[in-house]
């Protein structure tokens, strides 16, 4: 017997009955498939609600590099935009510029650092013009320190004195956020 | 299929009561929020702990009276409060690598009692040796502030 499609199969004298005939003819199929969009625009919703939740309009504040793996910290603030000194096991750098070596830094007994102490004061010197008409922002000497975890004090004491010389007296460590840090606080200024 | 386009009528010259909306647009701007978002997401929060070093200005206390010289000293055999008349050392301890770390925990635990006895400190002075490691001096200062020693200092310690 030969295979047949599923279905009704009218006989053969009804099939070509004028009356009954019709039923059994089989329509073209329309060449638009119809797509079910509401599941996608499920899908759509609930990606742009988990992106809305997790955006942050401040942008990246750091320059996060493949060197420099930062600690973790529970209790720390939102940064503020400010200079970057980043220090990692080869350079010292301040807002991408290399500075110094990180391994010249841990030797002598001197705790200035007159390459990275210029770079500040040209810094602070660019801020006090650039809002020099504008009095209600000071200069307040914010400065964000991003170190490696291994890096040793003795790097991060000169890099400290650095930044008090040149007038930036207000250093943020940075590290990893975890736990519960809130996110709406940002760096007490003095 | 989404589409603006109304149903026939119905029999009897009856307009149907449902209506299609027209999704493509909606799926247009979302794809278009879901790319900005996507493109401008940061994934790692970073935290600030602000911090004095020790050249720069004294942090006025709210009462004199109330509140110690506190200092905190992290030296090679582990941390060290100091205080005027007292002092609490508190030695490293095994971590999981078997190698000695600074007992966090316990420190946490001393800064809670002092705190406890005086309410009003909100100042420390962290002397951290030159061979500590940034990690430790960090968690130190995290320490500090969860505590609500606010006013962090630091200063090396030789």
């Amino acid at each position: 017997m030969a295979i047949q499609a599923p279905g009704k199969r009218p006989g053969a004298r009804l099939e070509h009955s004028k009356v009954f005939g019709k039923k059994f003819v089989r329509a073209k199929k329309l060449g638009y498939a119809s797509l079910m969009l509401t599941s996608l625009v499920d899908m759509f919703t609930i990606i742009v609600i988990f992106l809305l939740m997790n955006f942050s309009a401040n942008g990246e504040v750091l320059y996060m590099s493949k060197d420099i793996k930062l600690p973790d910290a529970f209790h720390g603030a939102q940064l503020e935009r400010a200079p970057v000194i980043s220090v990692s096991n080869d350079a010292v750098t301040f807002d991408g510029r290399q500075v110094a070596n990180t391994s010249d830094l841990t030797k002598g007994d001197l705790l200035n650092v007159p390459a990275l102490e210029d770079a500040l004061r040209d810094e602070r010197r660019r801020f006090e013009q650039i809002h020099q008409n504008e009095p209600d922002r000071p200069f307040r000497g914010l400065v964000n320190v991003q170190a490696d975890r291994r890096i040793a004090f003795r790097v991060i004491k000169r890099v400290m004195f650095a930044c008090n010389q040149s007038g930036f007296g207000n250093i943020n460590f940075a590290a990893l956020a975890k736990g519960s840090a809130p996110k709406d606080k940002k760096v007490a200024l003095k | 299929m989404a589409g603006a386009s109304p149903h026939p009528a119905a029999k009897g010259g009856k307009k149907a009561l449902d209506a299609e909306l027209n999704l493509v647009p909606f799926i247009d701007l979302l794809s278009c929020c879901i790319s900005f978002l996507l493109i401008t997401a940061v994934w790692t929060q970073i935290a600030g702990l602000q911090v004095a070093s020790s050249g720069g200005p004294p942090e006025p206390q709210q009462n004199q009276e109330a509140t110690i010289d506190l200092k905190l000293l992290l030296t090679e055999k582990g941390y060290s409060i100091t205080m005027p008349g007292a002092q609490v050392d508190i030695p490293k301890i095994a971590s999981a690598d078997g190698q000695p770390a600074f007992d966090r925990k316990t420190l946490g635990e001393k800064l809670r009692t002092l705190k406890s006895t005086l309410p009003d400190q909100t100042a420390i002075t962290v002397e951290p040796e030159d061979a500590v490691a940034y990690d430790d001096l960090v968690s130190t200062v995290d320490a500090c502030l969860g505590e609500q020693l606010r006013n962090v200092t630091v200063a090396p310690l030789n």
